[in-house]
């Protein structure tokens, strides 16, 4: 019951919202006797009361309704906890001290949402839920407003004060604050913000068409979209308020005289510092099917036994790689050459990010050495050429293939067949006929398996080709096909005479090619990713 | 997890064996289901012996260097296996014996004192793999198991290991059966089954209410089909009976929906010139089709107008084109007007390998 008013007196705020907000001195009163009313709510449930307090406050909110609505508009995790603890305990009394304090700066929105929203919300899960819905709403239509502390400060302003950036050890909350104000910076150049912003906008005017679901398959796909955008947007922007908060913490607490509080909000800091790290990483793989498994494929260039050998050098690097990253590893095709090496194969690396990561390799590997093939003992280059293509999951619509289109073929078969022969080879290879794309499996133990796993592989180039034909229709997207397509020749591995591999692409570079083989080329992926993600300066 | 504890209740076999033929089929079973206990195949067997990476590594070294010994001389010989198939099934080999797969990665790797656990001891290992080069022992009676389609059957010396091509007679049955509910719950027969591939391939294609009753004469193959059988919790659908061809099935003359059989189709005279795998190792009696080989194709083609009910399905694997034109036209000739959508269907490899077809509803 509680919970039903407190949710109407909501929705009129919400509805009132059009209303200009000019009555401030009204509001600090309003909020310090509402938060005592939800004090109250939470601590003696006091049913009877609401009513005549629902109606005491109504016209009081109505000049309130506007922070109300910005309230709304942020994701506000981080509240919660804070907030709750503030009245479940003996910080009753500061939490009162500290609203009707953010009150007085009407002006600043974030610092004062941090606590109503919470409390408005706090006394019945539904209600938190229906808050979540209504801001899911609203924020699909105006995501953007600049957070900021009660003293104006800004993720940006932040950054431009220069702040010097200590030591995690040293407790300094402005270094902390610096620190993880850049790496908001950096996480939303990488993930393109104000594009991000801009495409959100234009799906969530799509989504508020109102014959939208009249083609079911267009909608579902915008929906997707939306709410994978929405959600890494709430994230940053999360985080980004919880950063605000802590700052609006301490400088409370050193007023207060409170060095619990400020210890508390310092370590949290540099818990955010800590992890900030890792958000940028993932910000690298934002892409729509960074989180996809794929297929990685070497296949040698010219140059006979010492390129197979060099194609087989750098297949082993993947696989070594991959079980590092703890993927699952499964060879798919192998074509040994016939003295050594591999003319080419294919591997599935299973897991999250495989895709993500493995694309960076996409490209022409050249070695230089002095071939163990070569009695003369001279120096020669090879090449491998290094393809990655994304397993789609389940949700993604694949290309459909009919059966007839298809034709499929026993590998290497030669003899009567039947019972004549016994032989454990039972690689097929599918030719699909309209585009001539072929795949071939030959790692499973039964013909079926090989079929079934061939057809897993064809499926997915068929599917890379639509992207690509897609890509190509839809100029936004040309980037990516470049990402994903043959590229050219990206690292140079020199065993002789010096040693080195070099990335052409970012020019990093690493002396120890062993270890590089041995699978350590985590380096190269991720200043490839950095570079190509964070090249784009404009980022909000 | 649940083959293999399925696997464990192979002792009991001969038991439900008994009670599940008895109540059909009381008069064709000769045979005493005790004395015959089909072999385990490796991949199922306890891990109960060990010993060092450094030596399982030797023993890898030394069966590799084997394995390359041989070149191409076997293909040359009796288009035998090649080398780089002899490696393959040396990982294969590995993975079957090898309780944790993750070490095959670590051989050559420095760590040699640890301690390996394996589903047969090393000089098994050594036995084996010699036994695989020297004798041509095929690889699947070496592992007691054959992949095969997306089934892991056990076999052992006495019963034909199944063929990749044979796998697609299941996809035709498939393809039949979509059509027809009459077929998908109908009662099918596969005929000379010997590891019991067909039948278990058909029976986990049909619908709960069909049934399939797999016939051998073969002893052997009668206890390893029953162990395949059980092995995929299939007891329920499938029955399997001893006997010649359609004997043991007098009961269901004119009610089986299919019939499906591989039969022995190389002509005689073939036999001594086939692959030493082959040969020297399989059944004859699964592989010899009298002098044209067609003996037993003809045989089931003349017994499938009445044991199949009007619009009942049947596949039979043959040894090639001349065998299934053959097939054809004896089928037109001898029982003009009996069979109708007569087909020949081609295996992956381009041969024609597979005769199809339906028993006409208005000859009936």
């Amino acid at each position: 019951m509680s919970s039903l008013i407190l949710k109407r007196s909501f929705n009129r705020s919400l509805l009132l919202s059009q209303n200009p907000c000019t009555e401030t001195l009204l509001v600090p009163s309003l909020f310090s006797s509402l938060s005592e009313l939800q004090v109250k709510s939470l601590h003696s449930s006091g049913l009877r009361n609401f009513p005549s307090l629902d109606q005491n406050y109504k016209f009081l909110l109505s000049g309130f309704s506007s922070f109300l609505l910005k309230t709304v508009e942020r994701p506000s995790r981080s509240h919660f906890r804070v907030s709750k603890r503030y009245l479940s305990s003996r910080w009753r009394e500061r939490y009162r001290v500290l609203t009707s304090r953010i009150c007085a700066l009407q002006r600043n929105n974030s610092a004062f949402s941090s606590v109503l929203p919470s409390s408005v919300t706090l006394p019945c899960e539904s209600n938190k839920d229906q808050l979540h819905s209504r801001r899911f709403r609203m924020f699909s239509t105006k995501a953007a407003v600049e957070l900021s502390t009660s003293h104006g400060l800004t993720v940006d302003r932040i950054v431009a004060n220069n702040w010097t950036i200590l030591d995690e050890s040293e407790s300094d909350w402005k270094s902390h604050a610096a620190a993880i104000s850049q790496s908001i910076q950096v996480i939303k150049k990488r993930l393109q913000w104000k594009k991000l912003k801009l495409r959100l906008d234009l799906l969530s005017a799509e989504l508020n068409k109102p014959d939208l679901w009249g083609d079911p398959v267009h909608a579902g796909k915008i929906s997707r979209e939306h709410g994978s955008l929405m959600a890494k947007m709430k994230q940053v922007t999360a985080f980004e308020q919880e950063l605000l908060e802590h700052i609006d913490m301490i400088k409370l607490a050193r007023e207060e005289d409170d060095t619990e509080l400020e210890s508390e909000s310092l370590n949290a800091l540099l818990r955010m510092r800590r992890n900030s790290k890792e958000k940028e990483l993932q910000a690298l793989l934002a892409g729509e099917q960074d989180s996809c498994s794929c297929y990685m494929e070497v296949q040698a260039g010219a140059g006979g036994t010492e390129s197979m050998d060099w194609a087989k050098m750098v297949m082993q690097m993947y696989k070594l790689w991959a079980q590092r990253q703890g993927y699952k590893v499964t060879v798919v095709d192998e074509m040994p050459g016939e003295i050594a090496g591999i003319k080419r194969a294919t591997i599935k690396v299973d897991g999250e990010y495989a895709f993500g990561y493995a694309k960076a390799e996409v490209g022409v590997h050249r070695l230089v050495r002095i071939s163990p093939f070569d009695s003369a003992k001279r120096r020669h280059t090879s090449f491998a050429a290094v393809a990655v293509i994304p397993i789609l999951g389940d949700g993604s619509t694949h290309v459909q293939i009919n059966e007839s289109d298809l034709r499929i073929e026993r590998f290497r078969a030669g003899g009567a067949g039947g019972q004549h022969v016994n032989t454990t080879e039972s690689a097929v290879r599918i030719v699909h006929i309209p585009t001539g794309i072929t795949a071939t499996c030959q790692n499973e133990r039964s013909q079926h398996m090989n079929k079934a796993s061939a057809m897993a592989v064809l499926q997915s180039r068929l599917d890379r080709l639509e992207m690509a034909r897609q890509a190509q229709m839809n100029a936004q997207h040309t980037h990516s096909l470049t990402e994903i397509s043959w590229g050219n020749q990206i690292r140079t591995y020199v065993l002789h005479p010096y040693r080195m591999v070099k990335d052409l692409r970012t020019n990093y570079e690493v002396s120890d090619p062993d270890t590089v083989l041995g699978g350590a080329i985590d380096g190269f992926i991720l200043s490839y990713l950095s570079a190509s993600v964070d090249k784009d300066e404009d980022y909000q | 997890m649940k083959l293999s504890s399925s696997a464990c209740s192979i002792a009991r076999i001969p038991s439900l064996f008994a009670s599940l033929c008895r109540p059909i089929c009381s008069t064709s079973l000769s045979l005493s289901p005790s004395s015959l206990k089909p072999t385990t195949p490796l991949f199922l067997r306890p891990p109960t012996f060990s010993t060092s990476l450094s030596e399982l590594n030797k023993w890898h070294h030394w069966a590799k260097n084997l394995a390359s010994s041989v070149g191409s001389s076997f293909v040359h010989l009796d288009n035998g296996p090649d080398s780089t198939l002899l490696c393959r099934e040396l990982r294969w080999l590995l993975e079957d014996s090898l309780e944790d797969h993750s070490l095959i990665s670590q051989l050559g790797s420095q760590n040699y004192h640890m301690d390996v656990r394996l589903r047969a001891s090393l000089d098994e290992l050594y036995v084996l793999w010699r036994q695989r080069i020297e004798e041509r022992r095929p690889f699947q009676y070496i592992v007691g198991c054959e992949h095969w389609r997306d089934l892991v059957l056990s076999v052992q010396e006495g019963v034909l290991i199944p063929r990749p091509e044979t796998e697609l007679i299941v996809d035709l049955v498939k393809d039949v059966v979509l059509d027809s509910r009459e077929l998908k719950e109908g009662l099918w027969a596969d005929l000379g089954t010997g590891s019991g591939a067909i039948a278990i391939g058909i029976g986990r294609i049909l619908w709960s209410q069909g049934r399939v009753i797999a016939t051998d004469l073969s002893p052997v193959a009668v206890a390893v089909a029953t162990y395949n059988v059980l092995r995929y919790d299939l007891k329920d659908m499938i029955e399997v009976r001893k006997g010649s061809w359609f004997e043991p099935l007098k009961d269901v003359e004119g009610k089986l929906a299919g019939v499906v059989s591989n039969p022995p189709y190389i002509p005689s005279d073939d036999i001594s010139r086939l692959q030493a795998e082959v040969g020297q190792h399989e059944p004859r009696l699964a592989l010899d089709g009298g002098v044209s080989g067609m003996d037993d194709l003809l045989h089931l083609s003349n017994g499938a107008v009445s044991m199949l009910k009007p619009g009942g399905f049947f596949v039979f694997e043959t040894n090639g084109e001349k065998q299934c034109q053959f097939l054809v036209d004896y089928m037109e000739n001898n029982n003009p007007g009996k069979f109708c959508n007569v087909n020949i269907v081609s295996d992956f490899a381009g041969i024609q390998r597979f005769v199809t077809g339906f028993i006409n509803d208005k000859c009936h």
